[in-house]
């Protein structure tokens, strides 16, 4: 799908053709009920009294009345049938409305509109406003009318209504005529063409409704169906396995194949697993790129994993598709009945439970749902719900590090990192929750409300620290690649009126494809006066084509390199490789991950480097704590046991 | 039998065109039952009237002006045209009504459908459509009017009259002439059935906003005053809503912030949405079209929003408008009781807003539409608000898109 307006697109047609299926599906049903009645009454019953209990119900109305022309010229029409049976032979005054209806024409009324005046027979309480429908019918070779009614003050009937009452109409017209004719050998064959017609589209319909259109497998709701009727007809002690299916990096193939391959793709998987599953088993797809197979005899568990795992390598097989090869997987999670779940909407979420954990894995593998599993996503879940609410609540916060001369001890710069505090005021650490909220898309709300904490707290920060420090602002690979999110950051960070004292921190990989950004973002930074800074550089592909394409202001070296720098040789010839680059292009080289007196020795003896970052030197506070701290000089030989995930 | 046949033609004078038109029609059958007829506003409505009553004398008539003239299925026809869309049914009831929107909007809406059913023969049946076709700024009340008689039972279609430059000069006409400031409401009862759908080419950006308060600004003479309910945004989650908005399109509106006025192009890619309803768990918008910014930094729009309601704020694409008006056809045509394969022709509703956002491309806009229409005639109109059904709900929006098909 290209956006969301698309897949809601998708969904509206979807929505649109199953409830066309469900009308068709309820109108055929009802058709062949109200047909039955009409046709198989001995001759001396009324025909009526079935037709309005099909009807009626589905019409949701109070009262159906039959009226045909008089045999003789008397004026009116006279009740032939009714729901209340007094009324059956009344006389009823002929007006416009029963005079087009009589005429073939099907009619519903608008609110408050007079319908046709009753005769007052006892059992009929019209007030004249009942919401009306009116659908003609030919009865005893003569032309009448079928009224239906709903009590006043009930909605009226909608356009769905009148194109069932069309068809009944027709039908049952046809009916009434071939049951009068007694019945001729053509006739009897015409209505029971017409019935077998009735029959093979609403069986038709059934398979429609129950089928995914593209593979011909039971869809979602046919899937379900088919687990809960297998579960119930399992005895004590009696297994059955649900298998979720999910196919690797399906998206890409729709993206680099297009949608038709896509969904070419999706059949022949279809294919295939048909072809490897067993006769009793059950395959379905649930929905895009995931399908479901229900083992339903099980010897034992084994054979589960030799089945699934069978699958897993066929899927592993290369398709070919409109001439191109296709190498897919997929990652399969199972869960077992009656173990794992007693009904198929536990065991479908524990089957993709344990589909995910693969996915994580390894992708392509197997994994079987185990309670492990349902404790993980159910503290995911929590921590989810925590993060939304913390984000509500603007429980993230910023911290700064100091980044200091380490020659002098001065503080030169910040960098901003953001911290969760609980209700109960206890801090959490980014590797908590950072990578949840990168995954459900909250680090940009988090994000702006750490620049927002910073930005407000920056007057006191300048009285304390001076007007000439810089404060850095990492940014991920995710937010650099979203040119939206990144240009409302450069608006925000103009509008403290002093963006020159902000840098951004964007990591290598961040930066592994620099067109957008460059072309983007990079002249909004430039033009903003707001630094670039490559962080943890020296882990990552350490591309100089990218430092001379984004002319970066600064390099951070990785805390691996400075980890131990006086022991390691090889580290401390990258250090100088490094140096001396930052030197030659003129980019501000800073050591990070400083933890050590040793460390910090190092550095001063036999590099140039000034600038520095670590534990030994300041551990990230927040802001508050940090303006609330009486001024101190920078301590070298803080406690290096207290180090924080980067 | 339903068959349709449109024409759009244009001249520099309304003579020559309406000469042009009469050379098109030539022997169009006479005895045509529905007649939409939309026009460039520098055109003259009289003229146009007489035409049309003197060759189809019977005919409901239902139109007035549309931005920059209209489309077919032959193309764009561009400024100053005409167009008529004639729609001949013998088995089908087609009538039309009009007034001007004088007291109580949505009083003067349902009298008008009953007065269009009386004028179709079909006094008290609830119609298969109502097409509406009126003045901007009371879309709202005329809906509900329209509603308290046939609920969302049957969908009310059409959309808001427009000239080429927001200047007030835009016209109706109905059965008896032009008028202005009016409602013209046709009602129809198709022997070969109808589609419709109704949709926007938009999806949401990520910002949205409670709106906090709301102030209203009366059109015409008449109007319910209400302080939770109209077309100016005075704040959003309490900040006065024209900051807020132009924060949610990136500070284009910076230089109007404080000088006010006239918004309306920079804000066609960026209008805002509010939530008609799930379906899935994907969320179907309305789209509110933005107009003018205020004293105060109030925000004035092209339809109503309630106090309390969460603004999202959308964005477009010029491809999607596009490609969009195709797919609404589409849709449409695929709704048919018949389906696609019964398609006699159609109308399309197409946002005045959109089309000068589209462009110089609107060619592409006219030939999507053909291509999905099946080459079969059509008539679209530009206009300054869209009505149609929404998820089972009848509604006003702007930037949206209609399309009525009519089967055989």
């Amino acid at each position: 799908m290209e956006g969301s307006e698309e897949l809601r697109e998708a969904l509206v047609t979807l929505r649109r053709e199953n409830d066309l299926l469900r009308v068709e599906t309820t109108h055929a049903n009802l058709l062949l009920k109200a047909l039955d009645a009409v046709l198989c009454v001995d001759g001396g019953d009324d025909p009526f009294a079935g037709v309005f209990s099909a009807l009626m119900p589905v019409f949701d109305c109070s009262h159906a009345i039959v009226l045909i022309e008089p045999k003789n010229e008397t004026e009116g029409l006279e009740c032939v049938a009714s729901s209340a049976p007094s009324a059956v032979g009344s006389l009823w005054a002929q007006d416009k409305l029963l005079e087009k209806a009589l005429a073939g024409r099907i009619i519903t009324t608008v609110a408050d509109f007079d319908v046709a005046a009753g005769p007052g027979v006892p059992g009929l309480d019209f007030t004249g406003r009942e919401p009306a429908l009116y659908l003609p019918l030919g009865v005893r070779g003569r032309r009448g009318l079928m009224l239906l009614l709903r009590s006043d003050g009930k909605p009226g009937f909608d356009r769905a209504h009148v194109a069932l009452a069309k068809k009944f109409s027709l039908l049952a017209s046809h009916a009434f005529a071939a049951k009068r004719a007694n019945q001729t050998e053509m006739e009897r064959h015409r209505l029971k063409h017409l019935t077998e017609q009735l029959e093979a589209s609403q069986q038709a319909l059934r398979h429609r409704a129950n089928h995914d259109q593209l593979t011909d497998l039971p869809n979602r709701a046919y899937i379900e169906e088919l687990v809960e009727e297998a579960i119930a007809s399992k005895l004590e002690g009696e297994e059955l396995a649900l298998a979720f299916i999910d196919l690797d990096n399906f998206k890409r193939v729709n993206d680099i194949h297009g949608h038709a391959a896509g969904d070419a793709l999706l059949r022949e998987v279809s294919k295939r697993m048909r072809c490897t599953i067993r006769h009793s088993d059950i395959l379905g797809r649930i929905s895009g790129d995931e399908f479901v197979i229900v083992l339903n005899h099980i010897g034992r568990h084994s054979d589960i994993s030799a089945l699934v795992k069978r699958i897993c390598n066929r899927l592993r097989e290369p398709f070919h598709i409109e001439g191109t090869e296709i190498h897919p997987s997929a990652s399969i999670g199972v869960a077992i009945h009656p173990v794992h779940g007693g009904d198929y909407d536990t065991l479908r979420r524990h089957a993709d439970m344990a589909m995910y954990h693969a996915k994580i894995v390894s992708k392509g593998s197997i994994a079987f749902f185990n309670r492990q599993l349902e404790k993980k996503a159910t503290e995911k879940h929590i921590l989810e719900q925590e993060l939304r609410n913390a984000l509500d609540m603007h429980a993230f916060h910023c911290a700064l590090q100091q980044k200091v001369d380490i020659r002098t001890g001065a503080i030169v710069g910040f960098e901003a990192l953001a911290r969760r505090v609980d209700r109960h005021g206890i801090m959490h650490a980014p590797m908590t929750f950072l990578p949840l909220a990168n995954e459900l898309g909250l680090l940009n709300d988090i994000t702006d409300l750490v620049i927002c904490d910073l930005e407000r707290e920056l007057p006191r920060l300048d009285a304390r620290f001076g007007a000439g420090v810089r404060y850095s602002v990492n940014i991920t690979p995710n937010q650099a690649a979203n040119m939206q999110f990144m240009q409302r950051l450069v608006e925000q960070l103009r509008n403290t009126g002093r963006p020159e004292s902000f840098m951004l921190e964007l990591t290598e990989e961040s930066l592994a494809v620099t067109g957008p950004f460059q072309s983007h973002v990079l002249p909004l930074l430039r033009d903003a006066g707001i630094g670039l800074s490559i962080d943890d550089f020296g882990t990552g592909y350490s591309s100089l084509a990218t430092i001379a394409d984004l002319t970066v202001d600064e390099l951070k070296i990785d805390r691996s390199l400075i980890s131990s720098i006086h022991n390691r040789p090889r580290s401390q010839s990258i250090l100088r490789a490094i140096e001396s680059m930052g030197t030659a292009l003129g980019i501000s080289v800073v050591a990070e991950g400083i933890e050590t007196m040793e460390e910090n020795l190092y550095l001063m003896a036999q590099t140039g480097l000034r600038i520095g970052q670590g534990y030994l030197f300041h551990k990230p506070q927040l802001l508050t704590a940090l303006l609330q701290e009486t001024p101190a000089t920078p301590r070298p030989g803080h406690d290096r046991n207290n180090r924080e995930p980067a | 039998m339903t068959t349709l046949q449109s024409f759009a033609v244009t001249g520099d004078t309304t003579a020559q065109a309406i000469a042009n038109l009469a050379h098109a029609v030539g022997e169009a059958p006479t005895g045509a039952h529905f007649v939409c007829v939309f026009y460039d506003a520098e055109h003259e409505d009289d003229a146009i009237f007489d035409f049309l009553r003197a060759r189809f004398e019977r005919a409901a008539i239902l139109g007035g002006t549309s931005c920059n003239g209209v489309m077919s299925q032959n193309g764009l026809a561009g400024s100053r045209s005409i167009g008529l869309l004639v729609l001949d049914d013998p088995l089908g009831n087609y009538g039309t009504a009009a007034t001007q929107l004088h007291g109580d909007a949505a009083d003067c809406a349902e009298r008008t459908l009953h007065a269009a059913l009386e004028n179709a023969d079909c006094a008290g049946e609830l119609p298969e459509l109502i097409w509406v076709y009126q003045t901007p700024g009371q879309e709202e009340a005329v809906i509900e009017g329209l509603r308290r008689v046939v609920g969302d039972r049957c969908p009310i279609i059409g959309g808001s009259s427009a000239d080429n430059d927001v200047g007030g000069q835009w016209r109706q006409m109905g059965p008896d002439g032009v008028i202005h400031d009016g409602l013209v409401v046709g009602v129809l009862f198709s022997s070969g059935g109808i589609g419709f759908a109704f949709q926007g080419g938009y999806e949401p950006s990520g910002e949205s906003g409670i709106v906090t308060r709301i102030g209203y600004d009366p059109v015409g003479d008449s109007g319910v005053v209400t302080q939770s309910c109209g077309r100016q945004i005075i704040s959003i989650d309490g900040e006065p809503a024209a900051e807020v908005y132009n924060r949610w399109i990136g500070g284009a509106l910076e230089d109007k912030l404080e000088s006010g006025g006239n918004i309306l192009a920079n804000t066609t890619m960026h209008p805002v949405g509010i939530d008609v309803g799930k379906i899935e768990g994907i969320t179907s918008y309305l789209l509110i079209h933005p107009d003018k910014i205020l004293a105060d930094g109030a925000l004035s729009t092209f339809a109503s929003i309630e106090e309390g309601t969460r603004l999202y704020s959308m964005k477009g694409e010029r491809t999607r408008l596009i490609s969009r008006a195709g797919k609404v056809a589409a849709a449409a045509a695929a709704m048919l009781p018949g389906g696609e394969s019964s398609l006699a022709g159609g109308l399309v509703v197409y946002c005045g807003g959109c089309m000068l956002a589209v462009g110089e491309e609107m060619p592409r806009v006219a030939r999507a539409v053909t291509e999905n229409f099946q080459g079969k005639p059509f008539l679209g109109c530009f206009t300054f608000g869209e009505q149609g059904a929404i998820l089972g709900k009848n509604a006003h929006g702007n930037l949206m898109i209609s399309a009525v098909a009519f089967g055989e």
